[in-house]
């Protein structure tokens, strides 16, 4: 009996999907990646020190952010463009004048940032961004109302 | 003369090595991705003005519905019941690196009151850096 010849094939790993696999996790990695968020605004806080006072309120300029697109700047209400133009006017006068943001509990955060971001970007030298309490404190020493 | 005979070969194009490739642009990304302690998705309010910060500064996450989260840096972040809470927090970081910066990371929409209560307790208790996390204004100038 003539014994039928087996055809011989290489041993070999299919490779062909590889690329279709690494792919498609480099789009599921690329999608699920969050990015980190690494620039802002930034100033330094003021020591704990009841008895001192980094800023004279009656030389600032006073900011009181009352709503949104509402500012009183040293109590007269202004537009955030009319503050621009105010504040320039008060920094060729005196650079070093500081500026002191003070800003109502239900305003909302984002009008904050806007009047800080103005104030950066006019070069403001001297934020002071006084919290509650030490506003109450200036209060007490009678130096603000 | 007999004419030399052509051998057509069929065209093809060689994609043994896009797995390689592929693989290559995988560990790239996995090496160079850098993983934040802070994973809260909050909307950031825009500014023109912007610099870098550190980045292994202490996050400071307010969500929208006034969640406060916190994270030194290289713990993941976990969520206080209060913004009191921060006050021991930033007294242990304070403590091991004096000069720590801290990061707010707050969404845009927040009441400003939790804002001056989270930098009333860093003030407090001796920070001494606060950075406001913001994003790229898009479209308008100040």
């Amino acid at each position: 009996m003539k014994l039928r010849e087996r055809l011989r094939s290489g041993a070999e790993i299919p490779t062909s999907s590889m690329a279709d696999i690494a792919f498609l996790l480099i789009i599921f990695f690329m999608l699920t990646a969050v990015f980190a968020t690494t620039e802002g605004l930034q100033f330094d806080l003021p020591d704990d020190d009841p008895t001192q006072l980094d800023v004279q309120p009656e030389e600032a300029i006073h900011i009181k952010i009352i709503g949104e697109g509402q500012h009183l700047v040293d109590k007269t209400p202004m537009t955030l463009e009319e503050m621009g133009g105010y504040v320039q006017m008060k920094m060729q006068q005196n650079p070093e004048k500081p500026v002191i943001i003070q800003t109502e509990a239900n305003v909302p955060y984002f009008v904050m940032i806007d009047v800080f971001d103005l104030l950066k970007y006019l070069e403001v030298q001297n934020i002071s961004i006084p919290t509650q309490s030490e506003v109450e404190r200036w209060k007490a020493f009678g130096i603000f109302e | 003369m007999k004419p030399h005979r052509v051998r057509r070969i069929p065209p093809m194009i060689p994609t043994a090595s896009m797995a390689d490739i592929a693989f290559l642009l995988i560990i790239f990304f996995m090496l160079t991705t850098s993983f934040s302690p802070e994973k809260t998705s909050v909307e950031l309010p825009q500014s023109e003005i912007r610099t870098e910060v550190p980045r292994d500064a202490a996050i400071i996450a307010i969500t929208e519905e006034g969640i406060i989260r916190f994270t030194d840096g290289e713990r993941p972040s976990f969520a206080l019941g209060t913004a009191a809470e921060l006050g021991p927090l930033t007294q242990e970081v304070v403590r091991w690196i004096p000069d720590k910066e801290f990061l707010i990371k707050a969404d845009r929409m927040v009441r400003y009151e939790l804002i001056d209560a989270v930098l009333e307790q860093l003030r407090r208790n001796g920070a001494k850096k606060v950075g406001l996390l913001t994003e790229k204004k898009i479209g308008g100038s100040v």
